[in-house]
């Protein structure tokens, strides 16, 4: 049977092809286990699993996407093949008469088999050169030393209230942050799989990466007053350059490393939201019950 | 924490008041959540040879009289002075345990439904009495400022065991097990209560002033002027409250009838499934802890709203993805619903256990926390059984059921969510802004 985690994203990445190339998704036929002859196909075709044949003496039409389990051609398919996963095998007079795109699994045609068009899509994950790793922390350095100077410069009351927040309110703004973080982020991706929440889900994440950003450049704030450096604009862009090299170099060290890097990063995400993103300065509510 | 403070000044007595008020919450509320919400169903159910229908209704009745009662003697305790005098809560404490000892004991030899009824009649007599005694001793044993930390302790303390401890869900195994623990915390509460014992006498006495103190007695949301139990800002949060416990009930009765959802989680044969969801608990109860302590209470409300809206919508999606495409749905549902439905709970259930005695002063707690647990908690409990028992005889569907609890959470969080928002409109309008 199908795995859902495995297969539910290539289905929605089936479906927008689908809705793409114009095809109604409510038209479309999934299978998921079990073995299966197919004699027509309304619109669409999704194998996410099982196996599926087309047999020997029939021919169907419409377009298929294979996103798990196996996909046999004795026949012939009158349509495009799309390969997201799992394996397509066109067997020796088989025949897709319009394109076989594979993206990702195993695809294996006969010599005595005719298919229209072939396309392979090639993902090759390589290693980034030394030189575009250091050019991609240099870019990201400048982008928040420049941000962290220039709100040191015209708001540093902001910047203020969330450093202070990290400072004195550590505990309260990590619970924030963790909780926060770990329930939006469900959520969004929960919203994403909607397909109509999509653009919010898209946003949701943009604003998370630029609550991210604005805590890293409170750090650089915090790091910068501890620098030997009179102007508090320039301390500040130095602050958020020098903590993007330190966060990343933090993170290459396995286990403590990243437990440290999260634990500074959920701290920082909850002190820019309980300080509004510093527009407020945070107070804890029961801050005068002391006795 | 001022526990921190106390610990540096080596005051113990206040020190070991905290331990002692964890301790009888912690084990007052693992009793609720087993014994009393799942053993009776069982001892109704297989013993009695009820319908589950029967027992529910039952059940009910066993919510709403326990209201009376908790209101009831709330009451009383305010008017004779009793919520001010500690040795006559322990006493009323002993004889609450007491009766449930022998309640436990007896429980497994029901067979028949008059003593179903008498045992439930007994029962709530117990629990009515053993809401505004226990949560009235707050104001005795923990400082204001702590809680939230508290309350967190005891939600940890009960759910981890809830659900570590590897109990059948049958009313011997619930019974062979609390007798055994119930023993010896009755026995210290007799020498405690009997105010014969020196060293408990002169602890008592060292406990029963705390009240008085500034950092004890009057409860952090009646400063500076105290909560009038017919005002808005008592009944805000009952009716909150109300909405909090019933959305949960509403939703939790049908999940655990629902094999799919419970065999992963609470009923799961794997014993890291248990871990994995007392460690949830734990987490959920100190993020709720420390939320309590940092903010205001309409937002926790807010966020109790907003998790159980995120956890029912993960529920629907999963019986949406089954009833969509069934050749995805697999015997279990995915471990994140169950752990979310975890969070939310330890989160409310910690505002609700330092709530009530936040909104009382010593000469309210005994009302004020009869009102808010019996009616907040149980009349929300006794009602939410009832829509569920009309949805069973109407043949609701499940998706049908969790959309309406879905509903009603994100219906709640919005209200919240527009009412805060008007409030600060209002108060910005009074001022004046906005002139020329």
């Amino acid at each position: 049977m199908a795995d859902p985690v495995e297969v539910l994203p290539l289905l929605v990445v089936a479906v927008l092809l689908m809705t793409a190339s114009g095809q109604q998704v409510e038209q479309m036929e999934v299978v998921f286990d079990g073995d299966r002859e197919v004699a027509s196909v309304s619109d669409a075709l999704v194998v996410g699993g099982g196996t599926v044949t087309v047999p020997a003496d029939e021919s169907v039409s419409g377009t298929v996407y294979v996103v798990g389990g196996d996909f046999r051609v004795a026949g012939e398919v009158d349509g495009d093949v799309t390969q997201l996963a799992g394996n397509v095998s066109v067997g020796d007079g088989g025949a897709i008469s319009g394109e076989l795109r594979t993206i990702a699994g195993d695809a294996a045609v006969a010599d005595g088999a005719t298919v229209g068009a072939r396309s392979t899509v090639e993902f090759v994950q390589r290693e980034r050169s030394t030189a575009e790793a250091v050019g991609f922390l240099a870019l990201q350095a400048l982008v928040l030393a420049l941000a962290g100077g220039a709100l040191a410069r015209r708001r540093p009351a902001l910047l203020e209230n969330v450093a202070d927040s990290v400072v004195h309110h550590s505990v309260v703004s990590g619970v924030v942050g963790a909780f926060t973080g770990a329930t939006a982020l469900a959520l969004f991706v929960f919203m994403a799989f909607t397909l109509i929440l999509i653009p919010v889900s898209f946003f949701g994440l943009a604003v998370g990466l630029f609550t991210l950003a604005y805590a890293y450049v409170v750090y650089g704030y915090l790091v910068g007053r501890a620098l030997p450096i009179d102007r508090p604009d320039l301390a500040s862009a130095v602050g958020s350059a020098v903590v993007v090299v330190a966060a990343d170099l933090l993170g290459r060290v396995p286990l403590v490393g990243t437990a440290v890097q999260g634990l500074l990063v959920v701290t920082g995400l909850g002190a820019v939201l309980v300080t509004y993103y510093g527009f407020r300065e945070f107070e804890p509510a029961l801050a005068d019950l002391e006795e | 924490m001022a526990l921190f403070a106390f610990l540096r000044r080596r005051e113990w007595p206040t020190v070991l008041g905290y331990a002692l008020f964890v301790t009888l919450l912690a084990a007052g509320y693992y009793y609720n959540v087993t014994f009393v919400q799942l053993g009776l169903l069982d001892l109704g159910t297989r013993l009695v040879g009820m319908s589950e229908a029967q027992v529910s209704a039952w059940m009910a009745a066993l919510a709403l009289l326990t209201l009376a009662v908790a209101v009831l003697t709330g009451m009383t305790m305010d008017r004779r002075g009793w919520s001010k005098n500690l040795l006559v809560k322990f006493r009323l404490l002993f004889g609450v345990v007491a009766l449930q000892f022998l309640l436990t004991l007896v429980a497994p030899a029901v067979r028949t439904v008059p003593a179903f009824g008498a045992w439930i009649l007994l029962g709530s007599v117990a629990l009515g009495v053993g809401i505004p005694v226990t949560f009235g001793m707050t104001i005795d044993f923990v400082a204001v400022a702590d809680r939230g930390y508290v309350a967190a302790a005891i939600t940890a303390l009960a759910y981890f065991a809830a659900n570590v401890y590897p109990l059948e869900w049958r009313v011997e195994a619930f019974s062979a097990v609390m007798v055994a623990a119930m023993l010896p915390g009755l026995v210290a509460l007799g020498v405690v209560a009997s105010g014969r014992v020196g060293p408990a006498n002169r602890l008592v006495a060292r406990l029963a002033d705390q009240h008085e103190r500034r950092a004890f007695g009057v409860g952090r949301f009646c400063r500076p002027a105290r909560v009038p139990t017919r005002s808005f800002a008592f009944w805000g949060p009952v009716v909150l409250m109300f909405g909090v416990f019933f959305v949960d009930s509403l939703g939790f009765l049908r999940i655990v009838e629902t094999p799919t959802f419970v065999q992963s989680a609470w009923q799961s044969p794997d014993f890291g499934d248990h871990l994995f969801l007392g460690a949830v608990h734990v987490l959920g109860a100190l993020v709720g802890g420390v939320l309590y302590t940092n903010f205001d209470r309409n937002w926790l409300f807010l966020w109790v709203f907003g998790l159980f809206s995120l956890t029912h919508l993960f529920y629907t999606t999963d019986v949406r993805m089954a009833a969509w495409l069934p050749g995805l749905a697999r015997g279990a549902s995915s471990p994140l619903n169950s752990a979310v439905y975890a969070v939310a709970v330890s989160f409310y259930t910690t505002l609700n256990f330092a709530l009530w005695p936040d909104l009382s002063t010593p000469e309210t707690v005994g009302t004020h926390t009869a009102i808010g647990v019996g009616l907040a908690g149980w009349l929300a409990t006794f009602l939410s059984t009832a829509v569920a028992l009309y949805f069973e005889t109407a043949e609701v569907t499940l998706l049908s059921h969790l959309n309406v609890v879905n509903a009603l959470a994100l219906a709640l969080f919005t209200a919240l969510v527009a009412s805060l928002y008007l409030r600060r409109l209002l108060a910005a309008a009074r001022s004046g802004g906005g002139g020329r």
